[in-house]
């Protein structure tokens, strides 16, 4: 004869009480670790804490994915390549006003995807400046160290990349200044430098800011907005969008 | 409502969660079998640093939580019970902050997320948190 099915004992509701707080007070503790480790490792990971007086590149960057010099999602369909000179005024000009727009509305939502063509003919100070920016981009932080750099620009050639400059936008962008020194002498930056040059000629690119469209692996085509506000890149950008 | 029936649908819950999340696990390493349903936020969420947790895809964490619940829900004692409701709050408790980050920080949707953040970790929760504290049978 099978053995009776006993019944089980009836919880007192203390138990249940003790049990849900338990259960609160470990899911509490739990998540408060796991949401301060993701502030802190992600918060700042894409660079979007810089000490620049204009921009407010503290949330502008935040989140969107970095890779190189490239800023946005790698399956973006379209690509907008800035060929700039980090001394060159019309690009702070093209920073400052309708680049946080094409970021906001384009890059973010995952259509377009922008590729930091660095030019350093201007003088000294733009070979200092991009070497570290491409550094920068080792370390997947190049566009808030850009942001940073043309926020602080100097005058031409007047010896304004410092490096009292340079290691305090780095230690502002959370970037490792021992490893961004290391990296912007590297052979790996000057060969980058060389080859982005190359590619400029190869292009025509004229002087900078100069901007290239690229849909999907095509080949890229010269875009002249008629002003940096994001009102002249709308037209550019949808219409390749639509392609 | 009797316990066999929560029993099963937090199981049901599990089952949906481990889907959801086995799936955006999957397209974290293979971006491009990303479904979206607008405007490519999945990717932007998708490939934001905030999809990481000191290298760990968030959506691996979500996948480890609903099997270790269905684990639990298979063992079902008291200490299980009282497990899945904490893996349930906890779940809760991260979901919101995702939402937010969705809202605010990185100004994108996941649609996918969001099934898994609005919908089946709040069922989980009810279903979760009901179990410890209703009546015994009889």
């Amino acid at each position: 004869m099978p053995p009776k099915p006993r019944k089980p004992p009836p919880r007192r509701p203390g138990t249940r009480n003790r049990n849900l707080l338990i259960a609160a007070a470990g899911a509490v503790a739990v998540v408060a670790v796991l949401i301060v480790v993701s502030v802190v490792v992600s918060g700042g990971g894409d660079g979007g804490t810089t000490t620049t007086s204009g921009g407010s590149t503290e949330t502008l960057f935040a989140g969107i994915p970095q890779k190189g010099a490239e800023l946005g999602s790698q399956t973006a369909p379209v690509t907008l390549i800035q060929f700039e000179d980090l001394q060159c005024p019309i690009c702070r000009a093209y920073q400052e006003d309708g680049f946080s727009g094409v970021v906001d509305d384009y890059v973010r939502p995952g259509k377009v995807k922008l590729r930091f063509a660095g030019l350093a003919f201007l003088g000294q100070d733009s070979e200092k400046a991009l070497r570290y920016a491409l550094a920068a981009g080792d370390q997947g932080k190049l566009w808030p160290y850009v942001a940073a750099l043309y926020a602080n620009q100097g005058d031409e050639n007047s010896g304004w990349v410092t490096d009292d400059l340079l290691e305090r936008l780095a230690n502002a962008n959370g970037l490792d200044w021992g490893r961004l020194q290391k990296d912007a002498a590297s052979k790996a930056v000057a060969s980058q430098m060389e080859a982005t040059a190359a590619q400029a000629a190869q292009m025509g690119v004229p002087g900078t800011p100069t901007f290239f469209v690229q849909i999907g692996n095509g080949q890229p085509y010269v875009v002249q907005p008629n002003s940096f506000s994001i009102d002249a890149f709308r037209p550019i950008l949808d219409d390749a969008l639509s392609q | 409502m009797s316990d066999r029936a929560l029993r099963a649908g937090v199981a049901l819950v599990a089952l949906a969660g481990t889907a959801v999340a086995g799936y955006l696990t999957y397209v974290h390493y293979q971006p491009d079998a990303l479904i979206c349903t607008s405007s490519g936020g999945c990717e932007t969420v998708q490939e934001s640093s905030y999809a990481e947790l000191v290298g760990v895809p968030v959506a691996l964490l979500g996948l480890f939580a609903w099997i270790a619940v269905l684990a639990l829900v298979a063992w079902d004692s008291e200490l299980a019970r009282t497990l899945v409701a904490a893996i349930g709050l906890g779940a809760a408790a991260f979901a919101v902050y995702l939402v937010v980050l969705q809202a605010f920080v990185i100004d994108a949707w996941c649609v996918w997320c969001l099934v898994n953040d609005v919908v089946l970790v709040p069922l989980l929760v009810i279903l979760a948190v009901w179990r410890v504290l209703r009546q015994p049978d009889g």
